[in-house]
């Protein structure tokens, strides 16, 4: 991954978590049910106290014209950023892969910032987020139809005006 | 459903059923905005207030959001620099450096030395601007738009327009810059800015002392702001709350310090922190950093290496930067906090554009801890509290 | 026949006469507030109408007058319309027991200052109604702020206008100032019971009248604009003007009873004198709006309560015993 350099982290990916692939501009795949289990690793006994990011991203499906290649069904693809909070910061960063019709188990008891940024990527995105709180969209009204950083949705697509 | 652990520390619910709390109180609904002169842009507070004191508050943002993640989609990457200038726009350097560091880091494109200089020091003014406003802001809150808030903000403003001068006389706009571009910056140092700089420099840091005269020697100010809205600190980490806000529960961490980016490996740092963690700490630490940004600025300014403002090649067609995959993160220390950007490279305009950005902004974090610090106190303190965190709107919503 | 003859005439003329008086200054000194106010904040204020923008009251009056009244549907309306008059009236009516100059009093009553605090006291009941009336959360709260405030500091403000009271063994504010013309300024003599109650009855006039620090009821930072939120045009205009008008009384019941009101050691007696004390402590007053923040209800609560009561309490007991032993 472009901008972050931790070896540390991929050493605790590989040696934990049986990581091998780490592609060298991207961040890590984590299985989506060992994403808990890291994080928790990571706050308790690493220090990586601080919760720094959450991004998820839309891929539509890859329909392959070759007879060999089966293609990439509609995914998301959640990332998550920690930090160390002190000097030498290093940053965690990791992508988790989420079928359309999945749910991306949630980190709010361990990371309370992860309650808004889960809407947040709910409410843009569309991915559900399993055991929150409280999911409802944050920054658009309630009564919203889609999620517009899908990348089916067209950035001039007409609505009503908001009363 | 179980609580957020955090919360069951601090004693608070944000995600209280009300109907559990006390049946005998009447609690009433006030809605804090949008439109109101003290939530700093469009945000709605909607408060359940037994008598005066708020029992749960719940924010509701989105006011403002322009959609600027899935604008900077359809945009290239040389034409994104405008767009996020608006994002903090109180700000805007930050912002356009922040964005413009991590398109470099996906696309590769080294930033020349001369460039890294120029972009610390406006970084560095821009937070000293950053902060008069503040102080402004926070005193206006305080004390009223017409009252003893407003001397301060006419004087902390009138500082402020100096540095914008300054601005002015480098890249032809007092606000929302373009200055920041893919390999560097746009304008370079015209002839006599240093001198200029030192100048107006000098003029804000002996009023400075005169700012903490009214604002943290006044008894009242004093009054309404300690103790009120004190943010624990493992409680400010874990909603991703950095910058003063962060620093002024305890925790000593600064981007500048801990993950040196541009050339501040080379400059040393004194990160300033308090322990208390209320909104008189906050205000503390806000005006020494102040302080210590004009140091900063005043150590380097005469010191800018000669060399080429720009590492790229001159852009002649705004699809010039392709990239057609990969991953990049690139942060920096804002005033209000960690401003990162997160780009996905390989979208439209054959990978002229991005695919995914995602603007982390450090006022949404900010604001993410009012439900947890808010009930309790009084409506009084909830404006106290909502001034010291210094939520930008446009960054919470973009 | 002359006019003054007859009471009810007299009464008229020099009603009429106060009022306008007294309305006027304080249009003007709304103007000098602004002035110093820019001038404080390195602005220059209104320069555009008239002369050094000297006009600029008359235009605002003129602008408010002419604005359209709304009415929420919700509100209550006879109190909401009711109450900014009935501000104003209150505020301007305690004007008529002060005396300005020697012989220049418009009623001089025996119970001159009990009037006056009786009257201000009336104030919080129409600040109550528009709280109330407005049917708006924020006028809500901003009215209960007032009125917890309002009867908060009219005890201090009572016990520290009744030092001079005991001091000169009289209500009437115009005996007061002949007491204060033979035997020296109350503030000046007797050494500390004067200055005391003269800063206490400064400060909870300050809160009576709803002025920075004290301005929550009005926080317009907190409460968009407390009770006067839903006003428009006519009413607004009249909230501001019993605020004005209120703190302008208060300049003046402070000159009389503690400065010695229009006397100064002898010296060319007359309503000069009453003038420019009053405009020196209106000036103070304005310094004070201009440097402060607001201080917090409970804070301000405290204050009244733990601080302003008991100190009024024991100064007017000093007082008592003063009269009692020097026997002035």
């Amino acid at each position: 991954m472009k901008g972050v350099d931790n070896p540390e982290f991929h050493e605790l990916l590989k040696s934990r978590f049986g990581i091998e692939d780490f592609p060298k501009d991207a961040p890590p795949f984590v299985p989506a049910s060992r994403h808990r289990a890291l994080t928790g690793l990571l706050a308790s006994e690493h220090g990586y106290t601080l919760y720094d990011f959450l991004v998820a991203s839309h891929w539509p499906a890859v329909v392959s014209k070759k007879e060999d290649d089966p293609g990439d069904p509609e995914h998301y693809e959640v990332t998550t950023g920690l930090r160390i909070p002190a000097r030498g910061s290093k940053l965690a960063v990791w992508r988790v892969r989420v079928e359309i019709d999945g749910t991306m188990p949630s980190i709010v008891d361990l990371f309370a910032g992860a309650d808004w940024q889960e809407r947040e990527q709910f409410d843009l995105v569309g991915v559900r987020f399993s055991r929150h709180p409280d999911m409802r969209r944050i920054m658009l009204p309630e009564d919203w139809d889609g999620h517009p950083l899908r990348r089916d949705y067209a950035i001039d697509t007409p609505h009503p005006p908001w009363r | 459903m179980d609580a957020i652990a955090s919360a069951i520390r601090v004693g608070i619910d944000p995600h209280l059923d009300l109907d559990e709390y006390d049946p005998a109180a009447d609690l009433m609904v006030l809605n804090f905005g949008p439109q109101h002169p003290s939530t700093h842009g469009v945000l709605r507070l909607k408060l359940y207030l037994d008598g005066e004191t708020i029992v749960k508050a719940d924010t509701f943002m989105g006011y403002l959001h322009r959609g600027k993640e899935k604008l900077a989609e359809k945009l290239t990457y040389a034409q994104i620099t405008p767009i996020v200038d608006k994002i903090d726009y109180v700000a805007p350097m930050t912002t356009e450096q922040g964005v413009n560091m991590a398109y470099e880091a996906l696309l590769g494109i080294e930033v020349p030395r001369r460039a890294l200089y120029l972009r610390t020091i406006l970084a560095e003014l821009q937070r000293i601007a950053s902060h008069l406003l503040w102080v402004a802001t926070m005193s206006i809150d305080l004390g009223g738009a017409l009252g003893g808030g407003t001397t301060v903000f006419m004087h902390c403003f009138r500082e402020r327009e100096s540095i914008l001068d300054l601005f002015e006389e480098l890249t032809g706009c007092r606000f929302h810059y373009n200055t920041h571009c893919i390999g560097g910056n746009r304008h370079d140092i015209t002839a006599g800015w240093p001198k200029k700089v030192k100048a107006t420099l000098d003029v804000i840091d002996s009023r400075t002392a005169e700012y903490e005269s009214l604002t943290t020697g006044h008894r009242v100010f004093r009054e309404r702001m300690v103790g009120v809205g004190v943010l624990p600190g493992d409680l400010a980490l874990e909603l991703g709350i950095t910058g003063p806000n962060l620093r002024a529960s305890g925790v000593d961490y600064d981007l500048r310090r801990d993950a040196p980016f541009h050339i501040y490996d080379e400059l040393d740092v004194q990160v300033q922190t308090e322990k208390a963690g209320d909104c008189f700490a906050r205000t503390l630490v806000r005006i020494r950093e102040m302080r210590e940004s004009i140091r900063i600025v005043r150590e380097i300014i005469d010191s800018v290496p000669e060399g080429p403002i720009n590492g790229a090649k001159p852009v002649k067609s705004p699809t010039q930067f392709k990239a057609k995959g990969g991953q990049a993160y690139a942060c920096l220390e804002g005033p209000r906090g960690e401003v990162g950007t997160y780009v996905i490279g390989g979208g439209d305009n054959r990978g002229a554009s991005p695919y995914r950005v995602k603007f982390r902004s450090p006022s949404m974090h900010a604001l993410s801890a009012l439900p947890y610090i808010l009930p309790g106190h009084s409506i009084s303190d909830c404006v106290a509290v909502l001034g010291s965190l210094d939520p930008i709107l446009g960054e919470v919503d973009r | 026949m002359n006019p003054l003859e007859h009471p009810l005439l007299r009464g008229l003329i020099y009603a009429g006469v106060v009022v306008t008086v007294l309305l006027i200054i304080v249009a003007w000194a709304i103007w000098f507030e602004r002035k110093f106010a820019a001038r404080m904040q390195s602005r220059v204020g209104p320069t555009l109408v008239g002369p050094m923008g000297l006009l600029q009251p008359l235009a605002d009056v003129l602008k408010l007058l002419q604005k359209e009244q709304i009415i929420p549907e919700n509100a209550d309306r006879v109190l909401f319309l009711l109450a900014p008059p009935l501000t104003a009236f209150f505020a301007i009516a305690t004007a008529a027991v002060i005396p300005f100059g020697p012989e220049m009093i418009a009623a001089d009553l025996d119970i001159g200052i009990l009037w006056i605090l009786a009257i201000s006291g009336l104030m919080v009941f129409p600040v109550w109604m528009a709280g109330w009336g407005s049917s708006n959360k924020y006028a809500l709260l901003g009215g209960m702020r007032a009125v917890a405030q309002g009867i908060s500091y009219e005890i201090p403000l009572v016990l520290s206008a009744l030092v001079p009271v005991v001091l000169t063994g009289s209500l009437s504010l115009a005996d007061m100032v002949e007491f204060q013309a033979e035997h020296g300024w109350l503030i000046l003599w007797p050494p500390g019971p004067g200055i005391i109650a003269f800063v206490i009855f400064f400060l909870s006039s300050l809160a009576e009248a709803n002025r920075i620090p004290f301005d929550i009821p009005e926080a317009e930072s907190e409460l968009v604009a407390g009770i006067g939120t839903e006003y428009t045009g006519v009413n607004f205009a009249l909230l501001q003007l019993a605020e004005y008008v209120h703190t302008f009384i208060a300049s003046m019941v402070a000159a009389a009873i503690f400065f010695g009101g229009w006397d100064f050691f002898g010296i060319a007696p007359g309503l000069h004198w009453m003038v420019l004390k009053t405009f020196a402590l209106f000036f103070f007053i304005t310094w004070i709006r201009w440097s402060f923040v607001r201080f917090r209800s409970d804070q301000l609560m405290a204050l009244a309560w733990r601080w302003l009561i008991p100190i009024s309490l024991v100064v007017l007991m000093a007082s008592a015993c003063w009269v009692f032993w020097a026997g002035v």
